[in-house]
């Protein structure tokens, strides 16, 4: 055995994953070891995360409090992550890392989807938590990552790899990715570790912006070692989208023109920008959902099947949906798109402020907090078939659902009853309340021959009473693992684009909208609903 | 103190069954109109008319009047023996009940010569979701069959099982295959839970029959024995990701298994050592080797086999160690193998939480890890046990070659006797 070719063990102890936290775990395929390890045959984990840094830019910001250090948490606590682990925190503010460790815990607190802390747990991981102060234009700043990253790598035995997620400001992604280029913080050496990039949405403002985000990134990242996250993709019920599409042999043979009437997608929120105005200020619905987890959905539902669930068979199908559909004109956006702002209302029992007055949001802004679009995918399977999507904030309640609509019956039997049966839906909750719904036609007891419709309702939360993963759970365990399955590929990026530019640039060559046109609590503005009704439709109601 | 019982037959139970349900959805739908009176008139004091009008919106579709459905997943008929092995798996069913929601059948049978009868009681779980919206339930029956009435446990199972649902058969202690009993209850499972290593005497004869079971009536098993050691499996593969150790597992040329013993001098081999044998089986499945002597008792509860791959023989010891452990836990799992004049040992141990990998090169510490993974409970156990869908390919292998290395200890294809006073059905 030459020893020039034996990788140092690291000296000190790894984790492996805990059996019963790990169903989740257990569907990976296709990416395991076991063509090369045959012990890793059948066993529930079949990867086990390379010890690794794991690089939070824009530590101190909402993103990383909320969502990505509980993810880090919850994976820790349940002995998902390596031992060689060390979470790297790096942004502006000055903080020691004690006390940066201690506001993580204080934001664990109000955000961990399990409580309360375990402190055992925690205090384990706090010890691997590097608080590094970093101005993202400071070359000197970046060459001391680099070398904290190497003591840690002696320290911790993290091997060389690192993950370095983006939680920051669109306009500061090129920046850090030029920094960590120059530094040469993504050049992975053969035996010194992997190196990968998580860059979270929206991935460029439009197809040239995209384009060229892309092409700066490429500049420093092969694709391979680039994961754009969409967390909705990351959800347990779109997962399940692709079980239910392909692990089932009964709905794929109804899954065509021939027998769907229409599909509706709808992405509602309850809530308002909250903090976050500046952001949405700049990038509004179209950009903050339509161009992303709406269209998303609408590949997973409409995508062929894939020949397997790697990663680029998938994206490469999703993709092939995303270019079938046809970008829309300036007529067409007109006719087929609608966008609207809230004014104030009332939310839930609440009093809701219009957009234009939430903080840090222009008074006469014309930002659009809700978008609907009518799409047609240019395909064998979809054509002629309309999907309409919708995408809104301040609606009178979250959800976000996907319906089949089939088509009615060739012959109505049953119009002499007092109910008019309407036609088969299959709906598919996303959240809250994940579950599947069919609908159909039953007779009501009695001596006549009503009908009415009944709903035949799967949820999940009654029949699989455990958690299910937050996305961001799911998310950062596969791209710790390699696996790129459940994140966008840049030419899928820019092919959603495609779609949502045309949009974006018809709006801003039309007169200012008359905003605000919907009331906080409303399902959007009435254009939106003349939308489905012009066609003879209308939206489910939710 | 038992509860009372509150039916005497089947019937009386499916007639107990239906009223608990029907008072379940009477409570239900009294709350619900409670809670609606209650948001009505929020909303009156509250709502302008944009917000009044998207709730009756809102709630006119069932969203707001969702039914709650009893959503049970599957059967799980316990065969438990006695009352206190009953209670046992009362306890263990009744939290694993949040992960799977069940009709549970829990048999016991008491005074075999008395008269015959049967006594039931039935507890049902009900669970508010994480939503607070749904309820998911769970319903347990204890049947305590009397006299001859205990001879026909199947007979009373048939009719009590939710339809179209899949049947999981939990015999905790040992299965008494090849009796009557055994042969009509297989049949009406879907899934045979067991637990290997709580098996009487050296639990070896059980472990052939199983495997025969296994293989001539295509029985889907899962035993808590291998179940539990699938954190020394992790622990295993893990180390040998390595790709410069790889190659080591084409040249196994010894596997030991040191275990706790029960008691001292002939008492040792009255150890269960199903758990050892299962750590070689499932090396053996994994590493393509085959039987080339099948295993035996050499002294002082030593046993060896030998395996061949490929080529070479590999050597195969259980033994018992000195350890805390409970008799026939796992002490030590070691790997011997040689590969280009380099001789590799790999040896893993465990305790409760963690497992322990060192790997040894040509007498060298070439790598030591510790893995953090807490011993299975008896709930997660049994959450595993029916979580899996169909046969694991991996243990159907595992228990096959078992049975292959039970070759000359196995009794399994001695006829079983059919007229033993506890031959029940």
């Amino acid at each position: 055995m030459s020893p020039a070719r034996v990788p140092a063990a690291p000296p000190v102890a790894r984790t492996a994953r805990q059996l019963r936290e790990s169903v989740t775990a257990a569907r990976r395929r296709g990416r395991a070891d076991t063509d090369t390890n045959p012990l890793r045959q059948g066993l529930r984990l079949e990867r086990v995360p390379d010890p690794c840094a794991f690089v939070l830019f824009g530590a101190t910001g909402d993103l990383a409090h909320r969502k990505v250090v509980p993810a880090i948490y919850q994976l820790w606590r349940t002995n998902l992550l390596p031992v060689e682990f060390s979470l790297v925190a790096v942004a502006r503010r000055p903080y020691t890392s004690e006390a940066f460790a201690a506001e993580l815990k204080a934001s664990l607190e109000k955000y961990s989807r399990v409580l309360p802390i375990d402190e055992d747990s925690w205090a384990e991981l706090a010890k691997r938590i590097t608080y590094q102060q970093l101005d993202f234009a400071d070359d000197a700043g970046f060459d001391s990552l680099g070398q904290k990253l190497d003591e840690l790598d002696a320290k911790c035995g993290t091997a060389g790899n690192r993950l370095f997620y983006l939680a920051v400001q669109p306009s500061q992604v090129t920046e850090i990715v030029r920094q960590l280029g120059r530094v040469g913080l993504d050049k992975e050496v053969r035996g010194a570790g992997w190196r990968r990039l998580i860059v979270e949405k929206p991935f460029g403002r439009d197809l040239d912006s995209a384009r060229l985000l892309n092409h700066e990134v490429h500049k420093v990242f092969r694709e391979s070692q680039v994961y754009r996250i969409d967390h909705y993709l990351g959800k347990e019920t779109v997962r399940n989208l692709m079980v239910f599409r392909f692990g089932n042999g009964i709905f794929e043979p109804v899954w065509n023109r021939s027998y769907v009437d229409h599909v509706q997608i709808t992405v509602a929120e309850s809530i308002g920008v909250e903090a976050r105005g500046a952001f949405y200020e700049e990038t509004g619905a179209s950009r903050d959902i339509l161009q992303n987890h709406l269209l998303q959905l609408m590949t997973l539902v409409a995508m062929e099947p894939p020949s397997s669930f790697q990663a680029d068979a998938l994206r490469d199908q999703k993709l092939q949906v995303l270019r079938a559909i046809a970008a829309p004109d300036a007529d067409q956006v007109r006719k087929n798109v609608v966008r609207g702002q809230y004014g104030p209302g009332w939310v839930q029992g609440e009093p809701a402020a219009g957009y234009r007055q939430e903080p840090e949001v222009d008074p006469e802004s014309e930002t659009e907090t809700f978008v609907a679009g009518r799409f047609e995918i240019d395909d064998w399977r979809w054509s002629g078939v309309p999907f309409y999507l919708r995408a809104g904030k301040r609606m009178p309640k979250r959800a976000t659902e996907i319906s089949i609509q089939f088509k009615d019956v060739p012959l109505r039997l049953f119009r002499e009853s007092t109910g008019d049966p309407a036609p088969n839906v299959l709906a598919m909750r996303i959240q809250p309340d994940e579950g599947i719904m069919l609908r159909f036609a039953a007779k009501v007891p009695g001596l006549g021959l009503d009908v009415r419709t009944v709903n035949m309702d799967f949820a999940y939360d009654t029949s699989f009473v455990v958690d299910s993963p937050d996305a961001y759970e799911t998310l950062i365990l596969d791209s710790l693992l390699g696996d790129a399955s459940l994140f966008t590929r840049a030419d899928e990026v820019e092919a959603a684009w495609g779609v949502v530019t045309p949009i974006i640039n018809a709006w801003a060559e039309m007169p200012p909208p008359h905003f605000p046109n919907y009331a906080a609590g409303s399902w959007g503005p009435e254009a939106a609903d003349e939308l489905l009704e012009r066609d003879g439709r209308r939206w489910r109601r939710i | 103190m038992p509860a009372r019982p509150v039916a005497h037959s089947v019937p009386e139970i499916e007639d107990q069954l239906g009223k608990l349900w029907e008072r379940a959805a009477v409570a239900r739908a009294e709350a619900a109109k409670a809670e609606a009176a209650l948001v009505a008139a929020q909303a009156e004091a509250a709502a302008r008319a944009a917000s009044a009008l998207a709730t009756a919106r809102d709630t006119s579709d069932g969203g707001g009047s969702h039914v709650a459905a009893r959503t049970s997943v599957l059967n799980l008929v316990v065969v438990a023996g006695d009352e206190q092995a009953a209670q046992k798996c009362a306890a263990i069913i009744m939290a694993t009940a949040t992960r799977h929601a069940s009709r549970s059948l829990i048999l016991s049978a008491v005074d075999p010569s008395g008269p015959a009868g049967l006594e039931a009681r039935i507890e049902a779980l009900s669970m508010a979701t994480a939503g607070g919206r749904a309820e998911t339930g769970a319903e347990t029956i204890y049947v305590t069959a009397h006299g001859e009435t205990g001879a026909h446990f199947a007979s009373i199972i048939v009719p009590l099982l939710v339809h179209d649902l899949p049947v999981a058969l939990w015999w905790p202690a040992d299965p008494p295959f090849g009796s009557r009993r055994a042969d009509r209850l297989l049949p009406i499972a879907d899934r045979l839970i067991v637990d290997g290593s709580a098996w009487s005497g050296d639990g070896l004869g059980i472990l052939a029959q199983l495997a025969a079971a296994v293989e001539e009536r295509r029985v889907v098993v899962a035993d808590w024995a291998l179940l539990r050691q699938a954190r020394w499996r992790e622990a295993i593969a893990s180390v040998y990701d390595l790709p410069d150790l790889r190659p080591h597992l084409g040249a196994v040329r010894r596997i030991s298994v040191d275990y706790a013993p029960e008691g001292q001098g002939d008492a040792v081999w009255e150890t269960n050592v199903v758990r050892p044998l299962y750590h070689v089986a499932w090396l053996a499945s994994r590493l393509g080797m085959t039987v080339a002597k099948p295993i035996r008792r050499e002294s002082a509860g030593r046993r060896v086999a030998t395996l061949r791959q490929k080529e070479h023989e590999v050597a195969v010891v259980l033994r018992p160690a000195g350890s805390d452990l409970g008799p026939g836990s796992t002490v030590r799992v070691e790997i011997t193998s040689r590969f280009r004049g380099a001789e590799l040992v790999g040896s893993i141990t465990a305790d409760d939480h963690t497992v322990e990998v060192s790997i040894r090169d040509d007498g060298r510490e070439r790598v030591r890890r510790s893995y953090a993974a807490p011993r299975l409970t008896d709930v997660d156990l049994l959450a595993l046990a029916v979580e899996e869908g169909a046969a694991d390919p991996i243990a159907v292998h595992a228990l096959a070659t078992a049975h292959r290395l039970l070759g000359v200890e196995s009794d399994a294809h001695k006829t079983p006797d059919r007229h033993r006073s506890q031959d029940y059905d």
